[in-house]
């Protein structure tokens, strides 16, 4: 409020000494839909409803000056910003936005006490007549209050501070196995009631030769439910009894920063940036766990009820960069990241076995170098190295060594057109260990699985695209990209990711009656992995190599993602200046599948299975077509008016989400009860909006 | 190695021996220009003179800004010998299109702006490194906050077309809705984070807007707790949760134990699928049903390890 009043008051005192302008500028909008289907999902992010919207921008510049924006006011997009100053003095702004994230409108539940920490229902079991449940939407809103200011009067020296609140509210999608394992699953509406205020202060000096910074940046994160209590009905859990699935803890988190800058000679630089971070969470440990047959609660032997976590980082970077002669620019750097978990070792002792958590921790070297050449004949060369160095607290792979090589080459020969190609290749290498088991042990079975995070692996990327303006009104590009990741020592796990793309666009100018637009962009992804299946209870079979049994055999899956997407739109000066038509239309399709594969050798497939019925067809499938018909007409050089017609149809298919069922069984395996988070995504939605905009 | 370092000397020779002198011929022509005055500027281009004069260069309150210099020809340089050649070509002031290289028209503007917070590290900048000048993406006379030439994501969408296509993708980031900005996560001129991010690691980027992930948990994921990028993508997917590939397959590429996350899910385990058993949720979120804990748990034993609570 303060600096709002500053911001006012200092005008009045001195504008009148300079010449002013004052530009307010309005537009109001009249929204009306007609949305079929999924409405949350046509809303993801967006507030589009029937009603009117307003925008509003206010400028008034002297020597000083403040600048208003507004838009979507009363809605869950709106946006506030006002931003403030003195030329060449200080700056300052306040900003307040909101953004929704819609996942699911009407899901249901058997539970009452949706949207709070506490999950119930009167009668165990609970009913299974869906049509009792009660109705409510997955959905998080974030409301963020911002403000900062900035001082340049006293230069060379500069302060920044930055000030933010962020609320999230909502309910959100979580789950729990009922009973464990092979119980059933339970969907939870989570209570999201979180808020981060964060803090950040920069100070420095900015003169050449010399940049230097040191700043200060502070997070806390509150939730206002650390646990959520609820029913299990997968026990005989009473209302009084409840199960407790833990939620994030509140954290409070600091970094504090040194960035730095000299100019050297020979127009080399060199720059360094030296960090430090700690985040920490105290949280209360529950010190029972519900038994999966009474639903009663067993108590549990910690070491400690508190558990006190603690992660710092530090992050050190060095980097010279030279430009000695015109034709060469060179880049040598390093970076040292660490990340030390410094939390508390609980261990916890129960009937069913006693557990301590482990700290994960990691650091990284990162060194090499970049050079570029600018050749004769308007080629430019970059070449890059670099060595990173991972070793980390893992039992699998503690350490990783990555050798990243890289080439683009630019030719620019040509006024009408530019040339790029581009490889990268990676190799990893990994110090894979071992699990320390007996060979009879279930552990065992990770002797050959490599996980893809950190497995050893080639990797090559191959590029290139052309840009190429013949004339000054046709703008014409394209470019294609290869990826082909081998994970070469896996055994089970992922094998090999393949993959390629390319985007083609083209713009015309028709003098000044039209400006048309065209693009089209395909990606094709295939993830291919090898894996093997044990029966819950066994002790042997775990080589890969064994001979498959109808209960232990090796399976593939292979992955394919097709994305395309392709658009067409025009811009037609119907009277130039005056009246302008706009006409988009957009199309977005993906075709995902999976082709299983069981080596089963001799061995039958299991009965009701066949090569053919058991590939998924539909993978995360859907597309998107929207049309776009926009008229702006400039009555005046102070009025417009804009009317417009959007038909948006969006078309969803998934196995996993196909035939949906809120209570596909109510015991075993098979067992869940759901409340409808994500299905039946379509929708198809009409909207028309007229505007009116006046600048005064 | 060896091969590398023999490489990169050859071409350094290469470049020594052949290097045009252009750059010194362009100064030599300078030295005979003079300035008009921009009223002379103003003459023909009146409007771009009035975006000027209400521009930020144009604001004389500013000490050092082009109003208490040369004005127009604080940054296209002396206009003598335009005025005889205000042709397309070869002009005879500075103009900032591809005529010009685009260090050369960077250069105009780090005479003013070197000094500037957030160009101290633009030497380290890959638009820089890739001949990325400041007026590709910066009007110097009109344009829309921080006059770019267009707005986010737009403006970077013109040269980053594969972030185009996948910020489309049914999952994303809500930068087409214009609710984030891209950058608000990277920093376009330059810093020490990887494809310029403006973070030390890419958990730390994630964790400004999703703080509840930040833990520290009793349980981590120590793939999550590396890098979130294990498993998603940052701009855009087909999947849901912007996740690289679909659950259960992106679990079971790392966890094969025996029992359930090593057994085959098959189109006959989703909803509509005829196994009559087993099916271990294969359909929904598949293992996030009961696993949804998976970025960090402080629950009880296994159920806390396993992320069931």
């Amino acid at each position: 409020m303060l600096l709002v009043m500053i911001l006012f008051s200092l005008p009045v005192s001195y504008s009148f000494a300079y010449e002013y302008r004052i530009e307010p500028d309005v537009e109001l909008s009249g929204k009306l839909d007609d949305i079929e289907g999924n409405e949350a999902k046509f809303n993801e992010y967006r507030d589009i409803r029937d009603g009117l919207y307003g925008k509003v921008h206010l400028l008034y510049d002297s020597n000083y000056y403040f600048d208003f924006r507004a838009s979507d006011i009363g809605y869950d997009t709106q946006h506030y910003k006002l931003d403030g100053g003195k030329w060449g003095s200080f700056k300052v702004y306040l900003d307040y936005f909101e953004i929704p994230h819609n996942f699911t409108f009407g899901a249901r539940t058997f539970y009452s006490g949706t949207g709070t920490n506490n999950l119930t229902y009167p009668v165990h079991p609970p009913n299974t007549d869906i049509r009792t449940w009660s109705t409510f939407d997955y959905s998080v809103k974030r409301k963020n209050y911002g403000g900062g200011f900035a001082f340049d009067m006293i230069k060379p020296f500069f302060i920044d501070v930055a000030v933010s609140r962020e609320e999230k509210n909502g309910i959100y999608p979580m789950g729990a196995a009922g009973t464990t394992p092979g119980g059933i699953a339970i969907e939870l509406p989570v209570p999201v009631d979180y808020t981060t205020d964060t803090l950040k202060i920069e100070a420095g000096y900015t003169k050449n030769p010399l940049f230097l910074s040191l700043s200060l940046f502070l997070s806390e994160f509150e939730n206002d439910n650390h646990k959520l209590n609820f029913r299990n009905p997968a026990t005989a859990n009473t209302a009084s009894t409840t199960d407790v699935f833990t939620l994030p803890p509140d954290n409070d988190y600091y970094k504090l920063s040194f960035r730095g800058g000299v100019k050297l000679p020979l127009n080399t630089k060199f720059n360094l940036n030296l960090a430090t971070s700690r985040a920490t969470s105290e949280v209360r440990l529950l010190d029972f766990l519900v038994d999966d047959v009474s639903g009663g609660r067993v108590p549990l032997t910690l070491s400690d009820k508190t558990f006190d976590g603690k992660i710092d980082t530090q992050n050190y970077n060095f980097v010279l960069t030279s430009n000695p002669v015109s034709f060469l620019d060179g880049k040598v750097f390093y970076k040292y990241y660490k990340r030390e978990n410094k939390s508390d070792e609980i261990t916890t002792i129960a009937e069913e076995g006693t557990l301590t958590n482990s700290l994960f921790g990691y650091k990284k070297d990162d060194y090499g170098a970049e050079f570029g050449f600018r050749l004769p004949a308007s080629l430019n060369l970059i070449t890059r190295y670099n060595h990173v160095r991972t070793e980390r607290k893992r039992e699998d792979v503690p350490v990783n060594k990555d050798d990243i090589y890289s080439v683009n080459l630019k030719w620019s020969g040509l006024d009408f057109m530019t040339l790029k190609v581009g490889y990268e290749k990676m190799h990893r290498g990994a110090e894979f260990h071992p699990p320390d088991v007996a060979p009879d042990d279930p552990e065992f079975i990770n002797t050959f699985v490599r996980r893809f995070d950190v497995a050893a692996k080639d990797s090559d990327t191959y590029k290139a695209s052309v840009d190429i303006s013949p004339a000054e009104n046709l703008n014409f590009s394209i470019g294609y990209k290869n990826r082909n990741t081998d994970y070469k020592d896996v055994s089970l796990g992922r094998r090999d990711v393949k993959g390629y793309e390319f985007d083609i666009d083209a713009d015309y100018t028709f003098g000044k009656l039209a400006k048309l637009n065209a693009y089209y962009d395909y990606e094709k992804v295939r993830y291919s992995q090898f894996q093997r299946r044990l029966p819950f209870n066994a002790t042997s079979g775990f080589y890969p190599s064994t001979p498959p049994t109808p209960a232990a055999f090796n399976w593939g899956a292979k992955q394919k993602d097709r994305s395309y997407e392709y658009g067409i739109g025009a811009d037609i000066y119907v009277i130039p200046k005056r009246l302008t038509l706009k006409l988009q239309h957009d199309y977005i399709r993906s075709n995902g599948d999976v082709d299983f594969t069981y080596h089963l050798g001799d061995n039958p497939l299991p009965p009701g299975r066949t090569q053919d019925n058991i590939d998924i067809s539909n993978w995360d499938d859907y597309t998107l077509r929207t049309y776009t018909v926009k008229s702006t007409y400039n009555v005046t050089k102070k009025l417009s008016l804009s009317v417009a017609y959007v038909y948006e149809k969006f078309t969803y298919s998934d196995a996993q989400l196909d035939g949906y069922q809120l209570m596909p069984a109510t015991t075993g395996s098979n067992g869940a009860f759901l409340t409808g988070a994500y299905k039946d995504q379509s929708y198809r939605a009409n909207v028309v909006y007229v505007s009116i905009a006046y600048r005064f | 190695m060896k091969r590398l370092v023999f490489s990169l000397s050859i071409l350094f020779v290469l470049s020594l021996a052949l290097n045009d002198r252009s750059a010194a011929g362009n100064k030599s022509a300078e030295v005979n220009m003079s300035y008009v005055g921009s009223e002379i500027c103003a003459s023909c281009h009146a409007g771009l003179y009035d975006a000027f004069v209400k521009s930020v260069h144009g604001k004389k309150m500013i000490p050092d800004s082009p109003a208490n210099k040369k004005e127009c020809e604080s940054c296209h340089g002396p206009g003598s010998e335009h005025i005889f050649k205000p042709g397309r070509k070869d002009r005879g002031i500075v103009v900032f299109n591809s005529q010009i290289a685009a260090k050369e028209r960077s250069s105009k503007c780090l005479a003013c702006h070197e000094e500037s917070k957030s160009l101290a590290f633009w030497d380290m900048s890959k638009h820089k490194s890739s001949d990325v000048s400041c007026d590709n993406c910066h009007s110097i006379h009109y344009g829309t906050e921080k006059y770019l030439k267009a707005a986010e994501p737009d403006l970077c969408f013109n040269c980053h077309k594969d972030i185009r296509s996948q910020s489309n993708k049914q999952s994303h980031h809500p930068l087409k809705e214009g609710a984030i900005k891209c950058s608000d996560c990277h920093n376009p001129m330059g810093g020490f984070g990887m494809k310029m991010v403006k973070a030390d690691s890419v958990n730390e980027l994630c964790y400004k807007c999703h703080s509840e992930k930040r833990g520290p948990f009793m349980w981590e994921h120590p793939p999550v707790a590396e890098k979130c990028l294990n498993c998603h993508v940052p701009h855009g997917s087909n999947h849901s949760k912007l996740l690289t590939e679909k659950v259960p397959f992106l679990c079971q590429n790392c966890h094969n134990e025996i029992g359930h996350p090593g057994t085959i899910y098959t189109k006959l385990e989703t909803f509509k699928g005829t196994a009559s058993s087993g099916k271990n949720r294969m359909f929904a979120k598949a293992c996030l049903n009961c696993h949804s804990n998976v970025h960090g748990s402080n629950g009880p034993l296994a159920r806390g390890s396993h992320w069931l609570r």
